[in-house]
């Protein structure tokens, strides 16, 4: 009886040890009863959709004739669906012979992961959202290299797509696998309605930045408020910009970095930005807070005035439209950490396009991404997803919201330095943010941060 | 003959009828998952791709020199032997509270007690993440009546321990459960031994060490080692809504860990091999913890 009792026991731990792993697949931080095994519908891996040969790889995309299945996969998050339904609607009215399939949804990531792990992925895919990350997706093997497509590539209008785009693709090892879509930028915002009221000067650099937080401090505000549980906010709007600045405007050290390159971390650039961190922290301008909350709670604290700065992204007015005080006032600027007279660098955050490595409809997926680097899609995507297109056109006659046509001022002027698309190895990041957040509460030194990120990166370069 | 072999088949028959669908299920959601958790530990995979190297015994290797691994697994026992200590005191006190000294509310707190079991772990998460919000929070705002200056600890970002932070949410959302239990088996004890006892002069501690405790240790062994087990294998949830096993990794539990590598920074194997160390340290505590508690059995007659 003892033993049966024992045997019991030792089964009921075996049995709640292991669930965890047994929904594995679809153990996301969010609910998703039964999503990753969900069939897509007309997911039949039908290999009739062979590409006609006749297509040219190169221009002029809309003079083949299109035929066949052609899949789209596209995540809704922020941006919304709008864009996805009309670019989609335009693309099958341009192309009636071909068979247009959307895979799309908040959960498609997880939805599609076993055709991707399955060899059977859909043609096209928007690579935004949890579960869906570039570098892993090239390191993987699972999309297409797109180089030399990318060099003479040429959208529907006949223009060179490289030449009208605001900010590049990003580069792995020299090649080219995804192009960014969307074009939003971090950056530091204040309300100016505030600043107004109690005298304070806007920021432009980094002197008056200090200046100003000096002031607002003396008048028993806290200057500036972070994400701790999430570093990456202090560590795109702050850290970065001011890297590059302190490595005279030039992004390659920042690209270095992504790709895991050891003396990069090394670089003086790197310490005099994480030394902007601890001046910060020593002089008592971070609220001590940060450390522990989430994006949410930092915003909400910043609008109700109990800090003056918050590092954050474009999409913030967006994303606290209900919470906004009356009278409230956005300030922006990319970046606060350049010297007097300094470009100002602008920080961007996408979200790219890429076609799949198995892909059974290759030339469509190409004709697709000519059709939608368009300047007309680009002012349709600012007009129904509330953000700046990644291309470069004047978009101040179309309907998008004013902080839209802002931003997309700034990040087009030609004394704004625009870091191009990045994506950090995701055991370098995650080094990154914990060594940031132990830098900002003092528990480690710029050292010590720079250590513990050169041994994350000299591992995984091996 | 004839008759007794068809009434033997039949009941072959009735009692397969009830265990092999229970084994056929028990096969598919519980040895195939630990099969194939144990294969996918062997490999390199990022989770997403379609192709895999095996690597044998590499991921635990790499597991061996990886501090977080360590912190995580200190972290998972720190909870343990905390929310041992602290929901088997509490939930003793109150179930022999709620029974051997019957007062006329004891229904009533009963109940009060219970609610934190009802609440779902996502709203207790929450709800403790208000608590210990440092500008908003509850616990600043109580502590800031007692001082002249407002109180601001950041309790959730504490350089190092920050897992101490855990523990009160853990436990007053187990009291309940492990109290009902207890208080079961209390009602169980024949009143007749408190009366013998009462006669003879015993005093309620007495009576609690020499009667009620001997009769109820099947059950505290029981609630011990589930507290233990749900821990190891559930602690993730709390420390993922509340911490995500920040900052700086001082929160981190295996669970969370797992999730953190397989799902967030694409190393499937890994996370599994990580899901295969629970699975070894909840069996060998189970059977540690089954040898230390082990006491002559009391049968009551």
């Amino acid at each position: 009886m003892v033993l049966n009792k024992k045997m019991a026991a030792v089964g009921l731990a075996a049995a709640v040890a292991v669930l965890p792993l047994a929904g594995c697949g679809s153990n996301n931080k969010e609910s998703n009863a039964g999503g990753s095994s969900a069939p897509a519908p007309s997911a039949s891996a039908s290999a009739s959709a062979a590409p006609s040969a006749s297509a040219s790889s190169g221009g002029d995309a809309t003079a083949a004739k299109l035929t066949g299945d052609f899949e789209i996969q596209y995540f809704v998050g922020g941006y919304g669906d709008k864009w996805w339904k009309k670019v989609i609607a335009d693309f099958k009215a341009a192309n009636p012979d071909l068979n247009v399939i959307e895979s799309g949804g908040p959960k498609i990531n997880e939805q599609n992961k076993p055709r991707w792990i399955g060899g059977n992925p859909p043609d096209f895919v928007y690579i935004d959202g949890a579960g869906l990350n570039d570098r892993q997706m090239v390191e993987d093997g699972q999309v297409e290299d797109l180089t030399e497509w990318y060099k003479t590539a040429k959208n529907v209008d006949g223009t060179l797509i490289k030449d009208i785009l605001a900010q590049q693709p990003q580069q792995y090892d020299g090649k080219i696998y995804n192009i960014p879509l969307v074009l939003n930028s971090w950056g530091i915002f204040w309300d100016k309605a505030l600043f107004k009221e109690k005298g304070w000067t806007e920021p432009t650099d980094y002197d008056s930045f200090i200046a100003t937080a000096d002031k607002i401090k003396a008048d028993g505000v806290t200057p500036f408020i972070h994400t701790g549980k999430y570093p990456y906010y202090i560590q795109d709007a702050f850290l970065f910009p001011a890297i590059v600045s302190a490595n005279n405007d030039d992004y390659k050290i920042l690209q270095d970095m992504a790709d895991s390159k050891v003396d990069a971390f090394k670089s003086p650039a790197v310490m005099a930005g994480l030394n902007k961190i601890v001046e910060l922290r020593d002089k008592g301008f971070i609220d001590k807070a940060s450390i522990q909350i989430n994006h949410t709670d930092s915003q909400m604290s910043f609008l109700q005035h109990k800090d003056a700065f918050i590092p954050n992204g474009l999409w913030l007015p967006n994303e606290m439209s209900k919470d906004i005080p009356s009278g409230f006032d956005f300030g922006f600027i990319p970046s606060v950490t350049q010297k007097a007279g300094g470009k100002v660098v602008a920080n961007t955050s996408t979200a790219s396009v890429a076609i799949a490595s198995k892909a059974k409809n290759k030339e469509a997926a190409k004709a697709f991404l000519s059709f939608i680097f368009s300047e007309a899609q680009a002012s349709q995507w600012a007009e129904l997803s509330g953000a700046p297109s990644n291309i470069k056109g004047d978009i101040s006659s179309s309907n998008a919201p004013n902080f839209v046509k802002d931003a997309a001022k700034f990040l087009t002027d030609p004394n704004t330095v625009v870091i191009p698309m990045i994506t950090f190895n995701a055991d370098v990041e995650k080094v990154m943010w914990d060594s940031t957040d132990a830098l900002s509460i003092g528990k480690i030194t710029p050292d010590e941060w720079v250590k513990r990120v050169t041994d994350a990166a000299a591992k995984v370069s091996k | 003959m004839k008759t007794s072999g068809t009434a033997k088949w039949q009941r072959s028959l009735f009692i397969a009828s009830f265990t092999i669908p229970t084994l056929a299920f028990f096969s598919v959601f519980t040895i195939y998952p630990v099969i194939k958790a144990l294969y996918y530990s062997l490999f390199d995979w990022s989770g997403m791709s379609d192709h895999m190297d095996f690597i044998g015994l590499q991921n635990f290797k790499d597991m061996l020199h990886d501090p977080i691994v360590w912190q995580a697994l200190g972290n998972d026992y720190f909870l343990v032997a905390g929310k041992i200590v602290g929901i088997m005191l509490l939930a003793t006190f109150f179930a022999v509270a709620l029974t051997r000294f019957g007062f006329r509310l004891s229904g009533f707190f009963r109940s009060v007690y219970f609610i934190p079991n009802v609440i779902s772990v996502v709203v207790i998460g929450v709800l403790w993440n208000f608590i210990y919000n440092p500008q908003i929070g509850f616990l600043n705002a109580f502590l800031s009546l007692f001082t002249k200056e407002p109180v601001a600890i950041t309790w959730l970002g504490f350089t190092s321990h920050t897992i101490w932070m855990l523990l009160p949410p853990s436990i007053w959302a187990g009291i309940g459960f492990y109290m009902i239990l207890l208080i079961a088996a209390i009602q169980n004890v024949p009143e007749s031994l408190y009366e013998a006892a009462e006669l003879e002069g015993a005093n309620q501690w007495h009576q609690f060490c020499h009667i009620t405790l001997p009769l109820v240790w099947e059950q505290m062994k029981v609630s011990i080692i589930n507290i233990m087990m749900t821990t190891l294998n559930g602690s993730f949830v709390i420390v993922w809504l509340m911490t995500e096993g920040g900052p700086d990794n001082t929160t981190q539990v295996m669970g969370s860990y797992l999730y953190q590598m397989a799902f967030r920074q694409y190393h499937f194997g890994f996370g599994a091999a990580i899901g295969v160390l629970i699975l070894i340290t909840s069996l060998i505590t189970t059977v540690a913890l089954q040898r230390l508690l082990h006491r002559e059995t009391i049968e009551m007659s």
